[in-house]
């Protein structure tokens, strides 16, 4: 895209940047659900050969 | 503003504090769920615009200077007039930036080293090429292949879908808009 000649420099330099602040990281408000515990393996059956 | 003495190959050089407002366009990607929206320029190649962080030039063809420089054609480029937007090829995403840092002003537009989209909005290419901006609202956003996402009017859609451009999913614009301005935390941009 051609925007033509240059006409001028401007050296800006803003009081506050036009950057909105980095997004909050957020902590969970309660506690963590429990994990539950796993169940134990059932016992094999061992079928006598 | 105040004249500076400084001279950047022969042009008049001024300091402000105001960051100056421009337009500009994107190509669009992401997600197939419409998440992780990214603005990238519409110049293969170019580095994209990462949400809530500061947009910054740099020179592909000369290591040797900071961008922009007064006799390359380097920086983030803006356009002074809307219109002059359709002109560019494939853009999903018209917007406000600010600028600001060095900015080198041309007759129609402006090279910055520094900038931040401030409102942005989707927009049917095909309808903003041969119409207006107004006449560009989008009902949904195409997503095809490598997540590049399209907007689209539904008339458009059906052009597309007739000349062997399926997508390969469709999303609600309106969505897919809400959460490009949540993603860039930024306002609706009403044209």
């Amino acid at each position: 895209m051609d925007i033509g000649l240059p006409k001028r420099v401007i050296e800006i330099e803003p009081a506050s940047l036009p950057v909105p602040e980095p997004a909050p990281i957020l902590e969970p408000s309660v506690d963590p659900l429990p994990v539950p515990e796993p169940a134990p393996e059932p016992a094999r059956e061992t079928t006598p050969r | 503003m105040k004249a500076a003495s400084s001279v950047v190959r022969g042009l008049p050089t001024e300091v402000q504090v105001e960051p100056i407002l421009a337009w500009r366009s994107w190509t669009l990607t992401g997600r197939r769920d419409g998440e992780g929206l990214l603005l990238r320029p519409v110049t293969a190649g170019s580095k994209a615009w990462r949400p809530r962080e500061v947009a910054q030039a740099s020179c592909r063809l000369a290591w040797s200077h900071e961008a922009p420089n007064a006799d390359c054609s380097c920086g983030l480029h803006a356009t002074r007039e809307l219109d002059f937007l359709r002109r560019t090829r494939c853009p999903a995403v018209l917007g406000r930036v600010a600028l600001w840092g060095r900015v080198i002003e041309h007759e129609h537009g402006y090279r910055a080293r520094f900038a931040y989209p401030q409102r942005l909005r989707l927009i049917c290419q095909f309808c903003f090429w041969q119409e207006s901006a107004a006449a560009s609202k989008p009902d949904v956003v195409s997503w095809y292949a490598r997540d590049l996402l399209v907007p689209m009017c539904v008339h458009h859609l059906g052009v597309a879908e007739a000349n062997g451009m399926r997508p390969r999913r469709i999303l609600p614009a309106g969505i897919v808009d809400l959460r490009l301005r949540e993603t860039y935390a930024v306002d609706a941009l009403a044209v």
